[in-house]
């Protein structure tokens, strides 16, 4: 934690809303990102995170320190994503990532990357992806998309190390199925 | 029988693979098997490419709305635990 953000957070926790705001504000664009990745509806996972900051402030005394803020204020997200979709009704959830989304330049230098510029690629692994199970879902996106450790993302998604490896791999070999290898490698097309 | 073993092992360890979470023992067999299997050589370069495409998934263009501290304003200064 940096001395800016243990000052704020030593405000927040005596009560200062401008502290608490500029403490959570610098990870609202990702939390919410990752909430529009879980929940794949706008309108939801800004209700969500709203509902997450009023959690984090209420909870925000009780914070030890034990992990970064960051991993706290996403493992509040998780829980508030997972309680979000156990009130849906069982339906396929809506592509979470747009086109827009995925426009990522990226390098032409390898295989992999020829294939990544794919934007029928991207837009079938954003609907593979909202066809997971939520932890399968929430394993994929804190790994892969979002770059987390192992550690920090098997501690968001509150299992341990070998549980959430578990998860990852069963989401990939899920996602894989649902493309296909051809799709992937760009065999017949 | 050996073969369809190792087969059906290297499939369900692609992922593993990818994640450079194998030994060095159960990689090397993995390398094995896919140097004579088209199937599983295919499904390695699928894997490599869907783990480098999610990687690569976009994060920009996205902001959290405005309004994601109203409710926390609302709930006003002061103690935060006094609100809960």
């Amino acid at each position: 934690m940096t001395e800016t953000e243990a000052a704020l957070l030593a405000r927040a926790k005596a009560g200062d809303v401008d502290a608490f705001e500029e403490l959570s504000g610098a990870y609202a664009d990702r939390l919410y990102l990752l909430l529009l990745r879980l929940l794949g509806d706008p309108d939801e996972a800004g209700e969500v995170a709203q509902e997450v900051m009023v959690r984090a402030w209420r909870g925000i005394s009780r914070f030890q320190g034990r992990s970064s803020y960051f991993t706290w204020l996403y493992r509040i997200a998780v829980n508030e994503a997972n309680r979000a979709l156990a009130r849906r009704e069982r339906e396929p959830a809506s592509v979470p990532l747009g086109p827009r989304e995925l426009d990522r330049p990226t390098s032409p230098a390898d295989d992999p990357a020829r294939q990544a510029e794919s934007s029928e690629l991207r837009q079938a692994l954003a609907r593979a992806l909202a066809m997971l199970a939520p932890p399968l879902r929430t394993a994929i996106v804190l790994r892969d998309v979002e770059g987390l450790s192992t550690q920090e993302a098997a501690e968001i998604a509150g299992v341990g190390q070998a549980a959430f490896k578990s998860r990852l791999h069963q989401a990939r070999l899920q996602v894989r199925a649902a493309i296909g290898d051809d799709a992937l490698t760009g065999v017949n097309g | 029988m050996g073969n369809a073993q190792d087969h059906q092992w290297s499939q369900r360890h692609l992922s593993h693979y990818v994640e450079g979470d194998l030994g060095r023992r159960a990689r090397r067999r993995l390398d094995r098997h896919a140097l004579g299997c088209a199937d599983c050589g295919r499904g390695l370069r699928a894997m490599r490419v869907l783990v480098f495409t999610v990687q690569r998934l976009d994060r920009a263009d996205v902001r959290a709305p405005a309004t994601i501290f109203d409710r926390v304003r609302l709930a006003g200064a002061g103690d935060p635990a006094a609100d809960a």
